[in-house]
């Protein structure tokens, strides 16, 4: 028999294909949607080179281009910690509204009356806390029952958004503005629990942000602990030998990766929001943060820039409006993005070869993985 | 409750749980394969989209059942290519589908220089008997009131039950989400079959998708589906990968979702219950349903394919 491909597995693929794959997949979908574009009757180009000019074109774009890349920093660390160690928690959304939830819940507490050097690490904790209690209703049940984690943390995500909306829509709760009686919004957290502008409405979070994915690839990259969760990644049965706990290791990476994302929904409440706004929450950031991780080929460092340029799409998405072509055009993207970037972990995982003499496909067993 | 609110709740259910139930049934079809697709929400909305589109142009609701399949189906054949042909991650194939679906839907009802959105469809789907038996109390409407997909859908889960469990066919393909290596080895081409299976189950959920803009709201807005997609995800597993249960699931979803409109009519106390509190009732149900039918050793006996999501590689038998 003939082959006239022969596709192996391969060993660890070289830096300069883990770095060509996403950047190729970034042009193809913006090739795929090019195509869309132009079947409706716009130029491709002339949408791409606005998008690029509201999110890189000024000094104001840059700084709303790195406040939209803020929360995904933290949704892609969440997304990536917790698929590192097969752990699919796709619930980033809901433990993101959580997190705000928690913050701007501890916010309001605390009053105007505490100062900011106590009401501002209590914000930020308050999200973690919300974002890893939200994301144990799925991780309890994930390690005791063995319960399936892909559809309760989905289910989650739903279920924190009703909740949002019925602190701020459905009840009179102190989330809610009581001050505006027309149309119901979130009640402004007290300013002193706020984080601080440095250039326009850029804040620190954006630090902090840097900070916590740093934090995280140091714990997993350089710590016994981190080591451990690996080797259970890699392979729990292997893990399981070593004498390594898996149920433990894999709950705490569910609860941190939670608590990222709930640190997401607080740093945006504090920050930019400053209120528990459903509609500048349910934007889709817990998903988009699964993008970034998958772009980023779960590396926590390269979590980074791959969110800002996420961050660049959402930031120029209303603007494509001012030039009739809709905002959907983003989600699409990055919807298209998103599979070319899995589609393209076949080429990182497997050599493609093509000999000229006729030879047999060598059976290489293969530690078969999923990820 | 009166009887008539009864009534009209559960006739609601109907309408609301038959998008489910295509679906639902097409996703279970898929993941007999072994094939996990959580693009269903994208899926739907291409459905959604394409189907209003075909009927806006020629006033045809066939005609835009079709495109809405025929659309389903191609936007699964690329879910099938990653996951069958690349073997990579399912779980994060299927979440680019439902992002660029749902993306790729609202771009389309919006793009151009006459856009569909907020335009009523030329057509929409009437019940089929008007007078006569759909006038018999209770019965009547419950049984003869809806319109032709409401049938069609109790067909799709009847033929997709007979065709999994009672056919050579439905054998094969239950082999191929068992035990991929030993269907191979039965002669089953294990590829073949799962692509097969997973653009049934594209086809079906554009159907879904199509339901809602050409019966239940037949005007194209930005979303009109709400959570649907992501509901026949958790529907499967309610109805334990069986088509005729799902139907029985759907209903009892879509009861959940009308149920809120129910209690407003109803006057005090009901309706002080905050609508935002009741739109979490399905999901708290697939969350229970899923810990208690699914966890543990428990999910084999209920039927989940055991190669579920497993990528099969055939060189390493």
């Amino acid at each position: 028999m003939t082959r006239h491909v022969v596709v192996e597995p391969r060993g660890l693929a070289s830096v300069k294909l883990r770095i060509l794959v996403p950047v190729l997949s970034v042009l193809a979908a913006l090739v795929v949607g090019g195509l869309f574009l132009a079947i409706t009757g716009e130029n491709p180009l002339d949408v791409y080179r606005k998008m690029a000019d509201v999110a890189f074109g000024s000094a104001n774009g840059v700084s709303n281009t790195l406040i939209s890349a803020t929360p995904l920093i933290l949704t892609g660390v969440a997304a990536a910690l917790a698929f590192k160690m097969l752990v699919w928690n796709i619930g980033g959304e809901g433990q993101l509204i959580m997190g705000a939830v928690f913050a701007s819940g501890i916010a309001i507490w605390l009053g105007p009356a505490a100062p900011s050097w106590i009401a501002i690490p209590a914000v930020i904790v308050a999200g973690g806390v919300g974002g890893a209690v939200w994301a144990s209703v799925a991780a309890i049940p994930r390690v005791y029952l063995k319960t399936n984690e892909i559809i309760t943390t989905l289910m989650l995500n739903f279920i924190a958004l009703s909740f949002m909306n019925f602190l701020v829509f459905g009840s009179s709760s102190p989330w809610r503005d009581s001050a505006v009686s027309t149309f119901p919004t979130g009640q402004p957290i007290p300013t002193n629990a706020r984080l601080p502008t440095f250039f326009q409405r850029l804040d620190i979070s954006i630090f902090i942000a840097f900070g916590l994915a740093i934090a995280a690839w140091w714990l997993v990259g350089k710590t016994r602990w981190g080591f451990a969760v690996q080797v259970v990644g890699d392979s729990p049965e292997t893990a399981k030998y070593a004498g390594i706990s898996v149920p433990n290791k894999i709950l705490v990476v569910f609860l941190l990766s939670g608590a990222a994302a709930g640190f997401a929904g607080a740093l945006y409440v504090a920050g930019p929001i400053g209120a528990l706004e459903p509609r500048s929450l349910d934007l889709g950031l817990g998903f988009t943060g699964i993008i970034v991780a998958a772009l980023a080929g779960l590396h926590l460092l390269a979590v980074i820039p791959i969110a800002i340029l996420m961050g660049a799409l959402n930031n120029s998405g209303p603007a494509l409006q001012s030039i009739g072509v809709p905002t959907s055009t983003i989600t699409m993207l990055q919807g298209a993005i998103l599979i070319f970037a899995v589609g393209g972990e076949f080429f990182i995982r497997h050599r493609i070869r093509l000999p000229r003499k006729e030879s047999t496909p060598q059976e290489i067993p293969d530690g078969v993985e999923v990820a | 409750m009166n009887d008539t609110q009864l009534i009209l709740t559960m006739f609601a259910a109907v309408g609301l749980g038959t998008p489910l139930i295509f679906a639902t049934v097409g996703e279970i079809i898929t993941e007999r394969a072994g094939i996990l697709n959580l693009g269903v929400q994208g899926m739907m909305l291409i459905g959604a989209v394409t189907g209003f589109w075909g009927t806006f142009q020629t006033g045809n609701l066939v005609f835009g059942v079709v495109i809405a399949m025929v659309c389903g189906a191609a936007l699964s054949a690329v879910h099938a290519f990653t996951s069958i042909t690349l073997r990579v991650n399912q779980i994060v194939s299927g979440l680019a589908l439902a992002l660029f679906g749902s993306g790729l839907a609202s771009f389309l009802g919006r793009a151009g220089s006459e856009p569909l959105v907020g335009h009523p469809s030329r057509a929409q789907f009437e019940p089929i008997f008007t007078g006569g038996i759909a006038d018999i109390p209770i019965v009547g409407p419950l049984l003869f009131g809806h319109d032709p997909l409401v049938y069609l859908s109790w067909l799709v889960a009847g033929a997709a039950s007979y065709y999994l469990f009672r056919t050579r066919m439905g054998l094969s393909l239950r082999a191929v989400g068992e035990d991929p290596a030993s269907a191979e080895a039965a002669g089953v081409h294990v590829s073949k079959v799962r692509y097969v299976h997973v653009l049934i189950g594209g086809a079906l959920a554009g159907l879904g998708g199509a339901y809602f803009s050409l019966a239940l709201t037949p005007t194209w807005q930005d979303d009109p589906i709400g959570a649907a997609g992501w509901i026949a995800i958790a529907l499967v597993i309610l109805a334990s990968w069986r088509p005729w249960r799902a139907v029985f699931a759907a209903y009892l979803f879509g009861a959940a979702e009308r149920v809120q409109f129910t209690l407003q009519t109803l006057g005090e106390p009901w309706s002080d219950i905050p609508s935002t509190l009741l739109a979490m009732l399905p999901f708290i149900l697939a969350i229970i349903a899923m810990i208690v039918l699914t966890s543990g050793k428990r999910a084999r006996l209920l039927g989940a394919p055991s190669a579920l999501g497993v990528p099969y590689f055939r060189e390493q038998r």
